[in-house]
């Protein structure tokens, strides 16, 4: 789960780190508001609250919200509210949102602040090492992402000790890689403990500060930040549900996450229902192989009560791209006839028009084939992987 | 013979009691798996499946001398059930629990570091040697005892990858589901290793998969192992879109960008035999005239 920039600032002030003043507007009164609230003279920053890198560089589709990225830098009050105005309700498309976009309903003001010197700083899982790891990098020349393709000896990758957190003697490799003054020295030093103490206390994925800047005082503070949040560790974090911004997923996806299935889409025409990712990815990788494409997955891992699975399969069915589903079972914990009571339920309810190819395999599949055989649905059995992948396509093309 | 478990395994079960476990467990048992005891906080001194419960894990190995665990406690009891079962010096531990926090497998892996006590999972099928033990929830009847070792970190694909053994004509020495979790116990490498010192497996079949580098770790032990059996390889995953959407954004930059075609042209160069399809594996093992 992924959180929006402002509420990852809050968390790591919380656990002391330097941020600019800012806060929160729904309305273009209420940017001009908090404007006035977070410092009485200019310039500020307004910061459109979409959960994306790159906002900086990414444009706005309507042409209302002008040509300007999404952080803008503003000097007058006037000029806040009029460009609050034009990018509030407006779509913004950075290379990490894809050409639809998201649409912008909350802005971020804040107190500009200058700095000298930018750096990246992130902590992250090694997860062959099993370690939390600091990564640093001096992003003068090239972005992050740049440098982590073309020159990833360039990224400081420290491993953190669970129990000690970020050392002395870390902090002082880090600052000697970053070229970091002197002075600057116990502030980083706060700085790198707060990033270790936010990423454990709050069960996080991934934190990056991309950039956190060098103030004229030597200080260091966090320009932007992002954090990713472990889902499976919800339950021992009440504090986190209602950081959640539902209009952030596709809805068929958060559909899905309802039942406690992972649900994906893609740009193809065959909709696939499979427990396992791994199996899902090989059969993405076959029917790509064959010359057409998946048009979205479903992942009914741990099913094991026939309504969700019925309620699943409809979410697929219901996929407008869909042109026909393959459903591949391989049992052991997830039961067949589970998923073909599922099949049933879910056709009674939505109808199925479309060529419906299903594999069983492991446990229950006898029986789960005798019930659809008894059902009546005009499906075709395959019986492995590669068998159930050229049926669904041979099916589609014949319908064409 | 077999890896890590087989049938003089004794072994005891941790969260025996839920609905799903007694599932399986009674399965197992019904397979010939030496399963000796459950432990369950509260409810030492019953019994289940016919199989007395205890209290903790130590009483439990007094009794009974089990040297392995199979846990199947909710996900937020994993992290203790873990470290009870190391400090009672136990060998082996499969958890199939999932859906556990990746902060408690940070800490689970420090417990582990430095002790004997090794750790399939989780999330994890688990490890079944046929016609020996079932320690996980393996549909049992796929497989057959024969030469071929599997290890996968994907769970439907370890089925996927049994059923190619078979269409070779071919059993199974040992099959384990390393799980697929950020982080997880037993690598790539600590199982082929196993594997390669094992008499009674001939070749194995490996399934990697996009994200980590665990295949890469394992390209690179290959290559400078003394013993190489073939192993034959596929990596699920090739589709560019999948890093943006089903990966671990951290992967990329605390290791690099690694896309299973990189993945797949280390294994190569190491010697392992890889394959583009998972249903050709069949093909490739055939050709080892095992």
């Amino acid at each position: 789960m992924n959180i929006h920039e402002y509420q990852a600032k809050r968390i790591l002030s919380g656990n002391g780190i330097k941020i600019p003043k800012g806060k929160i507007a729904y309305t273009a009164d209420e940017a001009r508001r908090a404007a006035k609230a977070v410092t009485a003279r200019g310039p500020w920053m307004l910061k459109a609250q979409i959960q994306s890198g790159a906002r900086g560089s990414g444009r706005f589709l309507e042409a209302k919200a002008g040509s300007r990225s999404g952080i803008r830098m503003v000097s007058s009050l006037r000029d806040l509210g009029t460009e609050a105005e034009a990018m509030l309700g407006s779509t913004l498309v950075t290379r990490q949102t894809g050409p639809r976009g998201k649409q912008v309903s909350r802005l971020y003001v804040e107190a500009y602040t200058k700095v000298g010197f930018t750096f990246y700083a992130g902590m992250a899982i090694d997860r062959v090492q099993a370690a939390v790891t600091l990564l640093l990098a001096n992003t003068r020349d090239d972005d992050i992402n740049t440098i982590a393709e073309s020159a990833p000896g360039q990224i400081l990758r420290l491993p953190i000790d669970l129990v000690t957190g970020p050392t002395h003697a870390q902090t002082g490799r880090a600052a000697e890689f970053l070229k970091l003054q002197p002075r600057s020295y116990d502030s980083f030093y706060a700085f790198l403990r707060g990033l270790f103490k936010t990423f454990m206390a709050n069960d996080a994925l991934m934190i990056e500060i991309n950039p956190a800047g060098v103030m004229k005082n030597g200080d260091i503070i966090a320009l932007d930040a992002k954090i990713s949040l472990d889902d499976k560790a919800l339950f021992r974090h009440p504090e986190h549900e209602r950081l959640k911004d539902d209009d952030e997923t596709p809805p068929r996806e958060l559909k899905a996450a309802k039942y406690g299935f992972t649900y994906h889409e893609f740009g193809g025409s065959i909709g696939c229902i499979v427990n396992g990712e791994g199996l899902a990815m090989a059969m993405t990788d076959m029917v790509r192989d064959s010359g057409s494409g998946v048009a979205c997955w479903l992942n009914v891992k741990g099913g094991v009560d026939r309504d969700k699975v019925a309620a699943g399969i409809k979410i697929i069915v219901t996929n407008p791209r869909v042109e026909g589903i393959v459903i591949n079972i391989l049992g052991g914990f997830v039961r067949c006839d589970l998923i073909a009571d599922g099949i049933i339920d879910a056709a009674a309810e939505v109808g199925m028009n479309i060529p419906l190819v299903v594999r069983f395999e492991g446990t229950n599949r006898d029986e789960a084939e005798s019930i659809l055989q008894r059902a009546g649905l005009p499906l075709v059995m395959a019986h492995n992987t590669d068998d159930a992948v050229n049926k669904i396509l041979q099916a589609v093309r014949e319908g064409e | 013979m077999s890896v890590l478990a087989g049938k003089n395994t004794k072994v005891l079960v941790q969260g025996m009691t839920g609905t799903q476990a007694s599932f399986h467990v009674r399965r197992s048992l019904d397979y010939g798996t030496d399963i000796v005891a459950g432990v369950t906080p509260g409810k030492g001194g019953t019994t289940h499946l016919g199989l007395p419960v205890f209290n903790t894990v130590k009483e439990a190995v007094a009794a009974t001398d089990a040297t392995a665990s199979l846990i199947f406690v909710p996900a937020r009891s994993v992290k203790s059930a873990v470290a009870e079962a190391a400090g009672a010096g136990l060998e082996l531990v499969v958890c199939i629990s999932d859906k556990i926090p990746v902060r408690d497998m940070l800490e689970v892996r420090n417990i582990l570091k430095n002790g004997k006590t090794r750790l399939i999972g989780p999330n994890t099928p688990g490890l079944i040697t046929p016609g020996e033990a079932r320690l996980g929830i393996f549909p049992e009847n796929i497989h057959t005892p024969g030469q071929v070792g599997v290890v996968s970190r994907s769970s439907t694909l370890t089925y996927e990858a049994v059923l190619e053994t078979r269409r070779a004509g071919l059993g199974q020495s040992t099959v384990i589901g390393l799980g697929d979790d950020l982080v997880i116990g037993m690598n790539f490498v600590d199982v082929l290793s196993e594997f390669m010192n094992d008499d009674n497996t001939k070749a194995v079949v490996m399934i990697g998969q996009m994200g980590g580098n665990f295949e890469e770790l394992c390209a690179e032990w290959y290559a400078a192992s003394p013993v190489k059996k073939p192993v034959v390889c596929f990596v699920a995953g090739n589709s560019q879109a999948f890093s943006a959407t089903v990966g671990y954004a951290g992967d990329i930059i605390t290791r690099g960008r690694i896309t299973a075609e990189d993945k797949k042209k280390k294994l190569a160069a190491a010697g392992i035999i890889v394959v583009e399809q998972v249903n050709r594996i069949h093909e490739e093992l055939q050709k080892l005239r095992l």
